[in-house]
């Protein structure tokens, strides 16, 4: 493949990586908390969709909705489970809690879908065409859309107005948001809702470039970790630059050096900007 | 008691074992400025704290606390806010990451109910007009004080509790927010006011409240007060500046 | 407890597999390994504060040096023990300068990312067998000269990964009780405190996290004899999450504490299965029921229990 092909396939990547990333960074940016389930939430919602389009039937628009629907529950059960340990701040027990709780989300998936790989067949990702010399689909298309949209949204919506302000409280001190009455629990509930929502709404649209498997999942969290890190924890437009930079770069690395090792690459990547930067990573930067 | 605002009962703290405070009865009426003095760790904090149900530690808390003749004692903080108990705690924290703009916008959304119009505030304020589109982090500790105010006005309190504003302040300053409380409490807003110094308080404040080990030692009048020997020997006495 | 009830105890132990009969066997080898992996990472997450991941990483370093040093360098037992324990010591200290300056969840992250990066290396680099693996790893042998000290099945390993719990729950409390030990907690409970009392905060990280890593290598080493065969699954996020319940299950910062709750988790895993996958189940709630609601873990759930049964004293 020549380099127009890998650039038109990176940037593609490279929106599918900021859609799986970004509930990861709203997270983060907005509640100073981190999800290492976030992978295993990934897995459940390209099941669900899977599940919702092939035994039930339904038109993929609609599985889509049942994933999202499904993510957002997981969500908010993770969140109401360890809710004490949100407020307290306490980041080592949510770690580990998430953690345990993308395991047994691995093994619930492994009773109800077995070990059988899946595909998930979308209508659009049967509809190809050639751009350039790359052969795309409108499946791509949509995921370039959905990433574009998404990220615009957040922009207009969450950065700016009522919503981004009551945010960005709770972000800095959520103490003091309290004596500004706001509720914070909700607020938390809610933003996990979200990042359920979002990752299963990123699985739905970009598990059907790959077999679905229990154990998928590992190297989305590594996707979700670098375009965190590199975007500057918790914002928004830098995620997004973040997502479109790392695709890029697993396309080009995948094409030209050796597809086997892109995790591992972009775990260089992500080495790299830790040595070179480790400033920028203070934690808890409000949503910008 | 119909004209009371603000009216605990049996309110006890506690961290772990260790009692905080136990405070049988306080009330606060319409346009009055009660002080809470007291030495270090006397409990000042943890009262004003406790009356919200706030506290960035776990401590428990019972007892019962009325804001205008309702029982608030079990709702969490932001409910009791939203109802008009405001909070202005140590050291006037305000949100750093916001400008004053947002810091006081914020609260406005916040507010179920119409509270001090930013007009208002800039009369009570000047200078936070000039500072509008600072960051919360870029004002000075006065600044910031007053900021913190503020906030709590545009969220229409009912009561505002205040947890030594003078803090950290310029002797010049401190007179002038304390000036500003007192213009507040004479609009109608009753106010508790926490204060270390006692020198100051007293001359703002209509009620005096002594606590010590989270105990009230002495309350009364601060006419009646101001002689007290227990404030003389501790507060007025030639040992504290 | 006096000494010698203690080396009494500690003796006695020696002949459990014999009063358990056979079928506890196996199961006692490998609750004795998996405790030493998980003294490894709680040295790290109780005492110093910080949640590694990268401990699955160390334990399969363990195993895989042995396997390699065994398989292709004809190493016997002395010498793959000191090649795991060193490759995980190295590898612990790279990973460990990485992240010197990062804390909480940055470090956690990183750490997560290497393990998942490691389990992707070990499945592609035919150096470490690829996703086959390393088998035909011979008997374990640490026979010194005339001594033959030789184990061909549990029964016969029991001993060795016996005395090598033993050796590391005597580490770990040694730990407690040294300066390091004592800083690593300062740094952990009250980094402010502690970096005015002259600590150096970053270099007492390093330390404790290179520390932890041979621990976790020892039992990677055993596991590679006991299982004759090494391969990517030791990645697995099953190790991570075992390792992580042991630790917290019954109480942090108690001596006996993960080789009990590695004891619970193992013991329902062989005798009370309901297959792997619910058993998945199981432990991840374990890990996260006890988190969020019982955080000082199943003693401090059972202390105020126990305080109420024994009788009130009189006055």
């Amino acid at each position: 493949m020549n380099l127009v092909q890998q650039l038109i396939n990176g940037l593609i990547l490279g929106h599918a990586y900021a859609l799986i990333a970004i509930g990861w960074t709203v997270l983060l940016g907005v509640a100073r908390l981190v999800n290492f389930g976030h992978g295993q939430m990934y897995m459940i919602g390209a099941f669900m969709a899977w599940w919702a389009t092939a035994p039930l039937g339904l038109p993929y628009p609609v599985a889509v909705l049942v994933a999202v629907a499904a993510g957002a529950l997981l969500g908010l059960l993770v969140q109401a489970v360890m809710l004490r340990l949100t407020l307290e701040q306490n980041l080592v027990s949510i770690m580990i809690v998430t953690l345990g709780f993308g395991h047994v989300l691995r093994g619930a998936a492994s009773l109800a879908f077995g070990g059988t790989p899946q595909v998930l067949e979308t209508p659009p990702s049967l509809i190809e065409f050639e751009l350039a010399g790359a052969w795309i689909t409108a499946q791509d298309l949509l995921i370039v859309a959905a990433a574009i949209l998404v990220f615009a949204l957040l922009r207009g919506v969450v950065e700016r107005g009522r919503l981004g302000r009551t945010a960005r409280m709770v972000a800095e001190d959520p103490k003091l948001a309290q004596l500004a009455g706001i509720d914070v629990t909700r607020v938390y509930l809610a933003v996990f809702a979200f990042e359920g929502a979002a990752v299963a709404l990123a699985a739905a649209l970009v598990a059907p470039r790959t077999p679905i498997l229990t154990s998928i999942g590992f190297e989305e969290v590594i996707v979700t970790f670098v375009v965190v890190v590199l975007g500057g924890i918790g914002s928004v437009a830098g995620s997004y630059l973040a997502g479109v930079g790392l695709g890029l770069f697993t396309a080009l690395f995948g094409g030209f050096v050796s597809p086997a090792y892109t995790t591992a690459a972009s775990f260089a990547v992500l080495t790299a900007v830790l040595v070179l930067r480790p400033g920028g990573l203070a934690a808890g930067r409000a949503v910008r | 008691m119909s004209d009371v605002v603000l009216e605990a009962r049996d309110l006890v703290v506690a961290y772990g074992g260790n009692l905080a405070l136990d405070l049988p009865h306080l009330a606060l009426r319409p346009g009055e400025l009660v002080g809470v003095v007291g030495a270090n760790g006397a409990g000042k904090s943890t009262l004003v704290n406790a009356l919200l149900g706030w506290s960035r530690g776990t401590p428990r808390i019972s007892g019962s606390v009325r804001l205008a003749g309702e029982e608030i004692g079990a709702l969490p903080t932001h409910e009791r806010v939203r109802r008009g108990l405001l909070l202005v705690p140590e050291g006037g924290p305000v949100f750093g990451r916001l400008t004053v703009a947002e810091n006081l916008a914020a609260a406005e959304a916040a507010a179920g109910r119409r509270g001090y119009t930013e007009a208002e505030v800039f009369d009570l304020f000047p200078r936070l007009r000039e500072r509008l589109h600072h960051a919360g982090a870029a004002l000075s500790g006065g600044e910031r004080q007053m900021l913190a105010i503020a906030r709590s006005l545009r969220l229409g309190p009912r009561a505002l509790l205040l947890d030594e504003p003078s803090i950290g302040l310029a002797p010049r300053l401190v007179s002038t927010v304390l000036r500003t409380v007192r213009r507040l409490v004479d609009a109608g807003l009753p106010v508790l006011l926490v204060e270390q110094n006692v020198r100051a308080a007293i001359e703002v404040v209509d009620r005096l409240v002594l606590l010590e080990r989270g105990r009230i030692l002495a309350e009364g009048p601060v006419a009646a007060m101001r002689d007290d020997p227990r404030i003389i020997e501790a507060y007025l006495g030639d040992t504290v500046a | 407890m006096p000494a010698f009830l203690l080396a009494a105890a500690a003796i006695l132990g020696l002949f459990l597999p014999q009063w358990l009969g056979g079928a506890a066997t196996s199961a006692l080898v490998v609750i004795a390994i998996f405790a030493i992996m998980a003294y490894g990472l709680d040295i790290v997450l109780s005492d110093l504060g910080e949640v590694s991941l990268a401990h699955t990483v160390f334990f399969a370093t363990g195993a895989y040096a042995t396997g390699l040093l065994a398989t292709r360098t004809g190493f016997g037992a002395w010498g793959t023990l000191l090649g795991a324990m060193l490759a995980a010591a190295v590898i612990a200290l790279l990973l460990g300068l990485l992240t010197l300056r990062l804390r909480e969840f940055v470090f956690s992250l990183v750490t997560y990312a290497a393990a998942v990066v490691a389990a992707a290396v070990a499945h592609n680099w035919n150096f470490l067998g690829g996703s086959d693996g390393i088998v035909g790893i011979p008997t374990f042998d640490l026979s010194l000269g005339p001594l033959v000290l030789v184990a061909r099945n549990d029964a016969e390993l029991w001993p060795y990964a016996y005395a090598a719990l033993l050796l590391v729950l005597w580490f770990v409390a040694r730990f407690r009780r040294s300066r390091l030990g004592l800083v690593a907690v300062m740094a952990h409970l009250n980094p402010r405190l502690a970096t005015m009392s002259g600590v150096d905060i970053a270099r007492t990280r390093l330390a404790v996290f290179v520390l932890s890593a041979p621990v976790t290598a020892l039992a990677g080493w055993l596991y590679a004899y006991q299982r004759a065969y090494v391969g990517p699954d030791l990645f697995e996020s099953y190790f991570l999450v075992l390792m992580l319940t042991a630790v917290v299950l019954v109480g942090k910062r108690l001596l006996p504490g993960p080789l009990l709750g590695m004891a619970l988790v193992l013991g329902q895993e062989k005798f009370l299965s309901f297959g792997g996958d619910v058993d998945a189940i199981i432990l991840g709630l374990a890990l996260i029921l006890v988190l969020c609601f019982v955080p000082g873990g199943l003693v401090g759930a059972i202390r105020p229990l126990l305080r109420r049964l024994r009788p009130a004293p009189t006055h």
